[in-house]
């Protein structure tokens, strides 16, 4: 017996992935672990992150989530960056939990993200 | 473009509309109006209804060009399998502990042989090579004095490989070892003679035909040495050997869908053809895709495809709403890609990518553009969403 493994909302951001894509930045991150991999582009101006675009090879929830992440963290203080957890985003997607392993890659490249987006604004 | 709400079945090969005209011979036993009875009470109404079960035995035994008697009905292949390779193997106990099989089997048929292992037989896993074809050379060299079963299935549902069912079964009976053949892909839709071949069991079903599901049947060779012990016991039905009562408009469904295949079957297998043709035409220039199995000696109903760099969840959806198969035995707890195809030397990123493209008589050309059109663009959506990979 088989149900629907996606719920709407990951149907819709895995159907419409707006931020997919790059941004000519030297704010960029590539990480790929656990059979899944993602690289991720941002922009930003006095601490706030301006821009973020993704590309990504996974699941339709891996790539759900990434598009969440992006679309979510658009106009948020950069710092914020260094403390995100995909905690939210496996709840509000009901991501499997056997799938924590691939969606916790995005939250390593984020943070990676924060740290680079961190070591910029201080120079 | 199509109406993305709109459902286009390209998935055949797990399993097929029931021909109005057997859901007809079907209903007319069991309503009140029709002939409900019990086909082992000895009164007039039960009779008739073993009438009807004669008559659909016979449509099956037309169609495999076989008798009657040699037929025991089933609830489908999977326990047409379970009854010839257990009820086989526990019947030539004595004889010998050595069975046979392939790796690209159907679980239907490794789980009883794994099954057989814990019993303590010993089974020989035989691989196929990178089509999917067994070498008849590899079998020759793996049957022992003690072989007592070969199982080798005739098309492989999940890459419509084409086995050389012939040609085995001539070397099976050289050996004196049962041959037994899972035909669930194949009964109905490839000439199946009985009479000529050398095959001892055959499994088939009916809801791969257009037929409904829950009733299947295994053919039992007329011959010294064949023979399987029963798994069921009670009622005493089909000579002890698969007792119950009997489905009758099960039965009668099976029959109507075997008449119904014997008719048209070269009609269908042109049909299939033209699509699986028409398909492949269409998504072959696409880089990195590749056939799973071979063209020139596979079902046309049947087109497993894989693509490199795709990863093969997301491709399933991004064709919705095409309902195909995964090449992984997928659901969101396993992504464990194909024994099968691993077993043809795919590596498991291939395997994970794979579809499966099923086609049946209801399949347009039209359905077959609309797949086309959304494997060409779910592969690009994905290519252009993916990061290249570092060096």
């Amino acid at each position: 017996m088989s149900s629907d493994p996606y719920s709407a909302e990951v149907r819709a951001l895995f159907a419409g992935p707006e931020h997919g894509g790059v941004l000519d930045s030297p704010l960029c991150v590539a990480v790929e672990d656990q059979g899944v991999r993602i690289s991720l582009f941002a922009t930003a101006e006095e601490g706030i992150v301006t821009g973020l675009r993704f590309q990504a090879w996974g699941c339709p929830h891996f790539i759900a989530a990434a598009e969440a992440f992006c679309a979510e963290s658009e106009g948020r203080a950069a710092r914020e960056l260094l403390e995100f957890s995909v905690s939210g985003l496996m709840q509000s997607l009901s991501v499997p939990v056997e799938k924590s392993g691939r969606i916790l890659v995005l939250e390593d490249a984020v943070r990676s993200l924060g740290s680079i987006v961190r070591g910029t604004s201080k120079h | 473009m199509t109406d993305r709400g709109q459902m286009i079945y390209l998935d055949y090969a797990a399993s097929t509309p029931v021909d109005p005209w057997v859901v007809e011979a079907m209903t007319a036993l069991m309503t009140a109006d029709g002939n409900y009875s019990n086909p082992s009470s000895t009164h007039a109404a039960g009779r008739r209804s073993v009438e009807y079960i004669a008559h659909a035995a016979g449509q099956l035994a037309s169609l495999l060009n076989t008798t009657e008697d040699t037929l025991v009905w089933t609830s489908g292949a999977t326990e047409s399998d379970n009854l010839a390779i257990l009820g086989a193997a526990h019947y030539r106990r004595e004889r010998g502990q050595h069975l046979i099989t392939m790796r690209t089997e159907h679980k239907a048929v490794t789980d009883p042989f794994s099954e057989l292992e814990k019993q303590g037989f010993e089974v020989t896993y035989l691989d196929p090579d990178a089509n999917g074809l067994l070498d008849i050379e590899t079998l020759r060299a793996a049957i022992r004095e003690d072989t007592q079963l070969v199982s080798i299935m005739h098309v492989n549902n999940e890459t419509g490989i084409i086995q050389d069912i012939q040609s085995i079964g001539a070397l099976c009976r050289a050996n004196d070892t049962l041959f037994h053949v899972d035909a669930a892909q194949s009964c109905g839709k490839l000439p199946i003679d009985l009479e000529a071949l050398p095959v001892d069991l055959m499994s088939v079903t009916a809801h791969k035909m257009y037929g409904p599901k829950g009733i299947g049947a295994l053919y039992i060779a007329d011959r010294k040495g064949v023979h399987v012990e029963p798994l069921l016991f009670g009622g005493g039905q089909q000579r002890k050997l698969r007792p119950g009562t009997l489905p009758a408009q099960q039965i009668v469904g099976f029959g109507a869908t075997a008449a119904i295949a014997q008719s048209r079957i070269n009609e269908d297998f042109r049909h299939l053809t033209v699509l699986r043709d028409r398909m492949w035409a269409g998504i072959r220039d696409i880089p990195g895709v590749t056939v799973n199995g071979d063209i020139a000696n596979g079902f046309p109903g049947i087109l497993n495809v894989s693509v490199e760099d795709i990863e093969g969840e997301s491709l399933l959806l991004a064709l919705e709403p095409l309902c195909v198969a995964t090449g992984s035995a997928c659901n969101s707890k396993s992504q464990e890609p194909s024994y099968v195809l691993r077993a043809l030397g795919l590596s498991d990123a291939l395997a994970q990518s794979a579809i499966r493209f099923s086609f049946g008589r209801p399949t347009t050309a039209a359905d077959v553009n609309v797949a086309i059109e959304l494997y060409r663009n779910g592969v690009g959506k994905l290519r252009h969403l993916a990061p290249g990979r570092a060096a």
